[in-house]
């Protein structure tokens, strides 16, 4: 058993060291550079290894007792969803206007703060700390049930499965990484409102129940997220380790499997593209970046590629473990039954890189989300009364709060990867039962999460031209 | 996007200093929705103001934002120009040339500004300034290029705030010829940009009758430099370098282990460095290097009044960070550009007695003509010589020496150190 685990133990280390001279270096400031990321690395890839090992030795039943969560008491059920929904829509409503008609800095206008900062990543986050807030803030669902048919008039085909959310979800990608000017506030308004209309149209046509989760990829990374959450309350409370709830979800099928594994790709290739690596690949000058216009066609193209080439990857991965653990012997799962379970594991990795990725941006902006709390229209107001307040990167320009900063991101990213290698195998131990046949299965996954935890920590670590 | 009353005749407004009201004060920082009635000869004069407020410029942007803020309420409360107030207009070109160019359109038709400001990227300049010259709309860098005196811009755009790096590099060679070696070997990034300093430095020194032992060109996408060092010519007595980007403190750190206690005089730009505290634990091997400041970030002990003021306004203490956060380090180099660009327009639009967009021309020859500018609040970074045939100001360059984690003044050179034959005149063409 052990002796299985050497081999991919030996390839790892060798990779780590080899990577040492071919990787290294750094980001904003210069100070990331002088770190000893190199060290910091290793360590961390050398937990994510550890966790394999430990994971391996592991009694079954450690495993499934882990991921049992405490029932903490009598629950009532949740009212008022609708309203909190209905009150989402106008702020929805409200935003736009500010987009349209406030002011035009991207800083200073509520409408881009509000979804790139505040929701795109602090609610995001949010989520998955404290499970499905969603329900309650979507401004689609309490308008629904208030305006449209009791019954819906259209059946969206079972066979689309969640491939429209994987459309939805490229588009937004699309937008937010290729296109110049995502946070511009007129242009953002155009599209929120334009992304809203659609969807709501789909609920009027649909159904909120059936659109939604299907077709919107917000609710529906949203959804997969609040899984994550340590704590539940439904019938009861109940508080586990985080990730223990998607394991009461029915298994993903293969358009949800995708839509995840892209949500990763999305994510990394996000980070990728800064990279001075990336920009000599697409021979761009790192130190001097052209800016976004010059640019469309090459991320486009990156974009699609890097999602594509994960979703192989991963394909493979889960594939090559079927066969390491012989398919012949019962019970074996199907291959889309192994893909579609092994995918929630994807998940914590997803969450933790786009904290870790956008971590900096946050606490810079957030100061930015002050100031026009205060002022909205940029009128000379202070309704928060912050008086002279300037919005500071101070943080960012010395060595000791830049190195706790990257410990910060770095540990998020190293926990994050030993939380999905004990997801994918009590997956596994439930697919499989036979405890030689659940290690060998998780032998190519296993190794796939070492390096990705390497690859999310280099693209911390490395210099960045963009 | 509301849309501004165009009916307005062009009154004569000469001598009509008009009391300004609270919302005249305000729309120093009001980005197009105007609150106040539009009173003929109290209607503002829009200043469009391109900043870099997100993409790699970002960190200038919030700077020159600062600075900009600080310069139009210091107008205003003088009475405006021509007893107009200043408004700015404020887009955000994403450090984006092509939106550069989108938003001095948008300036010239959707909100009609009487002038565009303040872009520092030198390829959002090149990107944007052929837009403004074909909007007939007069465009005011900020950016330190040398581009505008090349002679490959236009007549609408002028650079009379800062000076530019041709002129900047030019202007250490005597400095660094008479005190540090005159056996230079050049450290810079192989492109554009690392060109520039290698053929202007070179030719300077050369004339100062030092000589440049050797060139070496770095890979913009190289991150670690050790291996260059061996090709650092044994007798060289100064090392220049230019090193930019993310891996700037990498290569001076390295540099310092390379040569240990036994290193030549070190020479670079502060650039790289603009924004990143001194004295920041880690940056031990910068101690005893000497930089070209823009303008010194740290007041000195002969600090002008000027410059006392100046600080004050913009919200910056005497390390150069801002006051509400000691560790949030300005980009003092570059930022009195704007202020003083700002202060350029106004003398220009008096100058032309600028009543509006029909007398860009007339405020491009007024600023044409001006020459001298003293030493004084409206420049606080020093005296300026402007040149109107190449649209591109000379002053004063500063260089400083790193002590005791601060920069030191060390040396301030002449504005005829800095000079160098025109290369273009721009007021022989056509408008």
């Amino acid at each position: 058993m052990i002796r299985l685990l050497i081999l991919p133990g030996l390839t790892f280390l060798a990779f780590a060291f080899w990577a040492d001279g071919a990787f290294a270096h750094a980001s904003e400031g210069g100070f990331v550079l002088l770190l000893p990321t190199r060290l910091y690395i290793l360590s961390g890839c050398a937990a994510v290894a550890l966790s394999v090992l430990i994971v391996g030795l592991m009694p079954g039943r450690w495993l499934e007792r882990i991921f049992t969560p405490l029932r903490t008491g009598v629950a009532r059920p949740p009212k008022g969803q609708q309203f909190t929904s209905l009150a989402a829509t106008a702020a929805v409503f409200g935003l736009v206007a500010i987009g349209w008609f406030g002011p035009h800095d991207p800083l200073g206008n509520l409408l881009p703060l509000t979804i790139w900062t505040l929701f795109w990543i602090g609610f995001v986050v949010t989520q998955a700390l404290t499970g499905d807030l969603w329900a309650w803030i979507n401004p689609w669902s309490g308008l629904a049930t208030l305006i449209g048919p009791i019954k819906a008039p259209f059946v969206l085909p079972d066979r689309l499965g969640h491939w429209p959310g994987v459309v939805s979800l490229i588009a937004f990608a699309l937008f937010a990484l290729v296109y110049p000017a995502p946070d511009d506030p007129s242009r953002l308004a155009v599209v929120v409102a334009a992304y809203w209309s659609l969807m709501f149209l789909g609920c009027l046509l649909f159904g909120a129940e059936i659109w939604l989760p299907r077709a919107e990829c917000f609710t529906i990374l949203l959804r997969l997220f609040a899984s994550l959450a340590p704590l539940r309350r439904s019938d009861a409370w109940a508080l586990g380790l985080p990730g223990w709830r998607a394991f009461h979800l029915p298994t993903p099928p293969v358009s949800l499997a995708v839509f995840i594994v892209a949500l990763l790709g999305i994510g990394s290739f996000d980070g990728l593209n800064e990279t001075f690596w990336w920009l000599v690949q697409i021979g761009v000058n790192p130190l001097e970046f052209p800016g976004r216009s010059a640019l469309i066609g090459r991320t486009t193209l990156g974009l699609v590629a890097a999602v594509a080439m994960l979703i192989a990857l991963f394909a493979a991965c889960v594939w090559s473990g079927l066969w390491l653990a012989d398919r012949r012997q019962t019970p074996s799962p199907s291959f889309s039954a192994a893909f579609g379970q092994l995918s929630l594991s994807l998940l914590p990795i997803a969450l933790g890189y786009h904290l870790a990725h956008f971590f900096v941006a946050f606490l810079v902006n957030i100061q930015y989300v002050a100031v026009a709390l205060s002022d909205p229209l940029q009128s000379g107001r202070d309704i928060l009364n912050l008086g002279d307040h300037y919005v500071s990167t101070g943080f960012l320009k010395s060595r000791d709060p830049v190195r706790a900063i990257w410990l910060t991101q770095a540990g998020v990213i190293v926990a994050a990867h030993i939380l999905a290698v004990f997801m994918a195998h009590h997956s596994a131990t439930q697919m499989f039962r036979s405890r030689s046949r659940t290690m060998l299965s998780q032998v190519p996954l296993a190794a796939f999460m070492v390096l990705y935890t390497l690859f999310g920590l280099w693209l911390l670590a490395t210099a960045r031209g963009a | 996007m509301t849309k501004r009353d165009t009916s307005r005749p062009s009154l004569s407004r000469r001598g009509a200093l008009k009391t300004l009201g609270a919302t005249g004060l305000a729309a120093a920082a009001l980005p197009g929705l105007s609150g106040f009635a539009q009173a003929q000869s109290s209607a503002p004069i829009r200043i469009g103001f391109q900043v870099h407020r997100t993409g790699i410029g970002a960190a200038y942007g919030r700077w020159y934002d600062r600075s900009t803020a600080a310069a139009v309420a210091r107008i205003n409360e003088m009475g405006g120009i021509n007893g107009r107030p200043v408004e700015i207009v404020a887009e955000d070109d994403g450090t984006d040339p092509k939106r550069g160019a989108e938003v001095v359109e948008k300036f010239a038709t959707q909100h009609e500004c009487d002038i565009a400001f303040g872009t520092l990227f030198s390829h959002v300049v090149f990107g944007s300034a052929p837009r403004a010259g074909e909007l007939k709309m007069p465009y005011f860098v900020v950016s330190e290029g040398h581009h505008v005196a090349s002679g490959a811009l236009n007549r609408y755009t002028l650079q009379p705030g800062i000076t530019d790096v041709k002129s900047q590099v030019q202007a250490m060679a005597p400095f660094v010829a008479d005190n540090l070696g005159k056996k230079v070997t050049m450290i810079f990034p192989d492109f554009a940009f690392g060109h520039d300093h290698r053929d202007y430095f070179t030719a300077a020194i050369e004339a100062q009758g030092g000589e440049v032992l050797a060139h070496i060109a770095i890979p913009p996408s190289e991150t670690s430099f050790t291996k260059y060092f061996p090709q650092i010519p044994r007798e060289t007595e100064v090392i220049y370098h230019v090193m930019v980007g993310p891996a700037v403190l990498t290569f001076v750190k390295e540099m310092g282990e390379f040569f240990g206690p036994n290193s030549p005089e070190i020479f670079g730009f502060i650039d790289s460095l603009e924004a990143v505290d001194m004295a920041s634990p880690g940056l031990e091997f910068l101690e005893g290097s000497y930089f070209w400041e823009g303008n010194p970030r740290y007041a000195q002990a002969n600090q002008s009044d000027h410059d006392k003021a100046y600080r004050a306004a913009v919200g910056v203490d005497d390390n150069g960070a801002s006051v509400s956060d000691p560790k949030d380090v300005s980009t003092y180099s570059h930022m009195f550009g704007c202020w003083e660009t700002l202060n350029i327009v106004k003398a220009g639009m008096e100058a032309a007695d600028y009543q509006g967009p029909d007398d860009r021309t007339k405020l491009i020859e007024a600023v044409e003509a001006m020459s001298d500018m003293p030493h004084s609040l409206d420049h606080p970074q020093g005296a300026k010589r402007f040149n109107g045939k190449t649209h591109q100001t000379f002053g004063h360059q500063y260089i400083s020496k790193v002590t005791d984690g601060k920069l030191v003044l060390a040396h301030t050179t002449s504005i005829e150190d800095t000079l160098y034959e025109d290369e273009v005149d721009y007021t022989t063409q056509a408008f």
